[in-house]
């Protein structure tokens, strides 16, 4: 009989370095799906998000909601929907939810999500990011599409102080870290357990 | 080179993947010469031109951009989805 585990996208994620430059925790357990608009559908869809969450669907690169469900745009007509509040089969009902107004399809197991924190949280970002995050260009609420190190990510800054909440493909989350650990080593990276 | 996303705004041009000439309209498909010329035969513009870029590594939209190819400076970039629906 085979065992499986559940493994978490960033399982590896170590503290690295002397400080707490960065600080790192893993947002494990979260119900995470893309959602496109159907063609010619994009006002029902805000409709039905607003009815269904009172949330404002974004239409530019911010995000609407709170922790405990967000819609973050990531490019027209397509956002990054997750779910922190623990209702079960949280991806299912959303499709139900929208279905006839958007594609919704599960990332839950395929995206890693990673909340950053720190005094050095934006100097760290920079030598990966080539976005400008600081309070003025990027304030809270938003989203970026982008790459670091060629990776693609997902990232959109949730305060100001700043905490970046990155999302990343579960399949580069290795290589994502080893990126992390080397460029957040010299300030110090703490995992906040 | 930076291309002002309409969507995400200014992006480095590594995120962006070209596309070729934005003035060009395809051909019928049973027109064979016309296709020939239209896939294979490009012209080679001085100063300001428009282009298609697709944003790979951001919101996957396609965008025109008008762009002075001998300078590279950047003159307008707008969703080309928005404009073939206007």
């Amino acid at each position: 009989m085979l065992d499986l585990a559940l493994i978490s996208a960033f399982a590896e994620l170590r503290s690295m370095g002397d400080g707490r430059g960065v600080i790192a925790r893993e947002r494990r357990g979260i119900a995470i799906a893309t959602v496109m608009a159907r063609k010619g559908r994009g006002a029902a869809l805000a409709a039905a998000v607003k009815e269904q969450f009172d949330i404002n669907l974004p239409l530019g690169p911010h995000g609407s909601g709170s922790d405990a469900t967000s819609f973050l745009g990531t490019g027209p007509g397509r956002w990054l929907v997750t779910h922190d509040a623990g209702r079960p089969r949280f991806v299912d009902s959303l499709a139900q939810q929208l279905d006839g107004l958007a594609s919704v399809v599960d990332q839950s197991d395929s995206v890693g999500l990673l909340r950053l924190s720190g005094p050095a949280l934006l100097d760290v970002l920079a030598k990966g990011v080539a976005v400008d995050l600081s309070a003025t260009a990027f304030p809270a609420g938003s989203v970026a599409v982008t790459q670091i190190a060629h990776m693609g990510v997902t990232l959109w800054k949730v305060d100001e102080t700043a905490t970046i909440h990155i999302a990343a493909a579960r399949s580069m989350a290795g290589s994502f870290l080893h990126w992390l650990e080397a460029s957040a080593a010299v300030t110090g990276l703490v995992v906040d357990a | 080179m930076r291309i002002p996303c309409p969507y995400c705004g200014s992006r480095d041009a590594s995120e962006f993947s070209y596309s070729g000439d934005a003035t060009l309209t395809r051909p019928a498909p049973d027109s064979t010469d016309a296709m020939f010329d239209y896939v294979y035969l490009r012209d080679n513009p001085v100063g300001v031109h428009q282009e298609h870029w697709y944003h790979t590594a951001g919101c996957h939209a396609w965008v025109k951009v008008t762009r002075n190819v001998s300078t590279h400076e950047v003159i307008d970039a707008v969703l080309a989805h928005d404009e073939a629906e206007s």
